[in-house]
């Protein structure tokens, strides 16, 4: 196997606040990896870090071997690494077919000026990009809501769109934050294949999930943190009985109340 | 829709046939700020950058058109490139260390270059400008043997080249930059983590703005004849930024009723020129209450 991503010693501080220290784990090409943690453990921060939001106080970020620290968000995703939002950000003015176009933006290879022009040349790229995107919308189960406006659908399917929209640029890895967020029982079962689905078409996962049932289902591999520390790392078994994990889960009933993300 | 635009246009060519001239003329200043006005939008209302001084590139424009002709004798076409490209490079500089800063800031820095590029042109900034009295003198435009000397003639150059800033800002619909320039405005967060490169793209936006709002500058300086500070002060950028604001973001024929609604009526009902402001206000703050998407808003296509 071989690794693809890789965070050594990652830490970041917010003013005062250690949101992540010393984190250290990879992720394996083919794998589909979760992250946990109680509310406020530094999970989003930790996928913030990777994807260029934040930039870590200390540590590095390493892609196929790559250091990666600290740059920009467009230049990750142009590595072939994409995600999701925990609180779904689709552009709002948009229908689920232009939201998910969005998404081959790397695939773009016009010029600006060939577009202002109209060029053949563009005029055909558009087409094979239009072609893109109607096959994800169907892989996704998603074309017969092409021409909606992305924000209008329940909030399973806005889900579905962002997650299609990440796909439509065949990233190598996909980032997923809290997939399952706000999902009813049938819709997360479904999410479920979905992830697999993925995994299968030769997409690596790293997702950050709060539901213990959906992580547990779905996962090859997981990483525990907690106070923005990994307290366990392994495969679904050996986290379900991990005392660290069960401490960190079940312990003192004011960690939600300590929410620092 | 795009039809009927290209009908209107054609019919357009025939205004000179149908009335005066100080109506041809009142056309053809519709036409120059209607190309002043859709260049505001490819900053404002596409790409969502708060540009209150875009009156510095039409002034721009204008100036080295009436410079490089006046006091260089060249032909007035020559100094379109050399007009557009100055102020394309002008506005990607002035962009560049701006387009991080929040919308608000923008906003105050840009309204801080529209105050010093009136200032340097009053102060007569390399000895070229002419101080407040400004340039008087452009010549017309020479098409090979042609001089298109009559208003006639000037009207139809500002209406063929706002046909084809029509075709550009349809095409820019149309292609990826423009989509590119829509994503940033809506999410810029989730716009750059699918790999758009924000800088990049709202400086491009901001340089080609700057560069066709000069091209609408060179025709300022020759359907005038003569260029100086006081078209181009602060005031001027504010409208522009209402004609998009209360036109429609995004919007072509919004673009070009709220340019119509500021540059025409006011010549109808001329008794009340005056009172453009006061009127335009109340319609600015009646427009913002009861439809804020703008008076034409851009329509939602399907694919």
């Amino acid at each position: 196997m071989t690794t693809l991503l890789e965070l050594r010693n990652v830490g970041i501080s917010f003013g005062g606040l250690r949101a992540v220290d010393a984190l250290s784990f990879s992720v394996e090409q083919g794998q589909i990896v979760g992250l946990i943690g109680p509310n406020g453990a530094g999970k989003t921060t930790v996928f913030n870090m990777i994807t260029g939001v934040h930039l870590p106080t200390d540590g590095d970020i390493f892609w196929q071997g790559r250091r990666i620290t600290g740059a920009p968000p467009h230049r990750i995703a142009a590595l072939g690494i994409q995600r999701t939002f925990q609180t779904i950000r689709l552009f709002p003015d948009m229908s689920v077919f232009e939201n998910v176009r969005a998404g081959c933006h790397l695939r773009a290879r016009q010029r600006w000026w060939q577009g202002l022009m109209a060029l053949p040349a563009q005029k055909r790229e558009e087409a094979a990009l239009a072609a893109r995107t109607h096959n994800v919308l169907r892989r996704l189960q998603l074309d017969r809501f092409a021409d909606e406006p992305a924000t209008a659908l329940p909030y399973g399917l806005q889900r579905r769109v962002e997650l299609a929209r990440a796909l439509a640029g065949e990233p190598r890895l996909i980032i997923l934050d809290e997939p399952a967020a706000g999902l009813n029982d049938a819709e997360s079962a479904a999410m479920n294949q979905t992830i697999f689905g993925i995994r299968d078409a030769g997409t690596t996962v790293l997702l950050v999930e709060h539901d213990m049932n959906v992580v547990m289902n779905v996962t090859d591999h997981i990483v525990v943190i907690n106070f923005g520390r990994m307290i366990a790392a392994g495969t679904p078994a050996e986290i379900r009985s991990h005392p660290a994990v069960i401490e960190a889960y079940l312990g003192r009933e004011d960690d939600d109340a300590e929410d620092a993300a | 829709m795009n039809w009927v635009g290209a009908a209107l246009w054609v019919l357009g060519l025939g205004i000179p046939a149908v009335v005066d001239t100080t109506w041809v003329s009142v056309a053809a200043v519709f036409a120059i700020y209607a190309i002043t006005a859709l260049s505001e939008d490819i900053i404002l209302g596409r790409a969502g950058m708060f540009d209150m001084g875009h009156a510095v590139y039409l002034g721009l424009g204008a100036y080295v058109t009436a410079i490089l002709n006046v006091a260089f004798n060249w032909p007035i076409f020559a100094t379109m490139p050399v007009a557009i490209m100055l102020a394309a490079a002008v506005g990607a500089l002035l962009a560049a260390p701006l387009i991080r800063l929040r919308g608000d800031y923008l906003l105050v820095a840009t309204i801080g270059f529209n105050a010093i590029f009136v200032l340097a042109m009053q102060n007569n900034a390399a000895g070229l400008t002419g101080g407040s009295d400004g340039i008087t003198g452009v010549d017309v435009p020479h098409l090979f043997s042609w001089e298109l000397a009559s208003q006639s003639a000037m009207f139809w150059l500002d209406w063929v080249v706002l046909g084809f800033v029509l075709l550009l800002m349809r095409n820019l619909d149309r292609c990826e930059f423009g989509r590119t320039l829509r994503y940033l405005k809506q999410d810029q967060l989730a716009a750059t983590t699918l790999g758009v490169n924000a800088r990049a793209a709202k400086t491009l936006a901001f340089a080609i703005g700057a560069g066709l709002a000069a091209l609408a500058g060179s025709l300022f300086a020759v359907q005038l004849s003569t260029v100086g500070p006081t078209s181009f002060v602060f005031t001027e950028s504010v409208t522009l930024f209402a004609i998009v604001i209360v036109g429609g973001q995004g919007s072509i024929p919004g673009i070009l009723l709220g340019t119509a609604l500021m540059f025409v009526v006011p010549q109808i009902f001329r008794n009340l020129a005056e009172y453009r402001y006061f009127v335009f206000g109340i319609a600015m703050i009646a427009v913002m209450v009861l439809r804020p998407q703008g008076l034409w808003p851009r329509r939602k296509r399907a694919a």
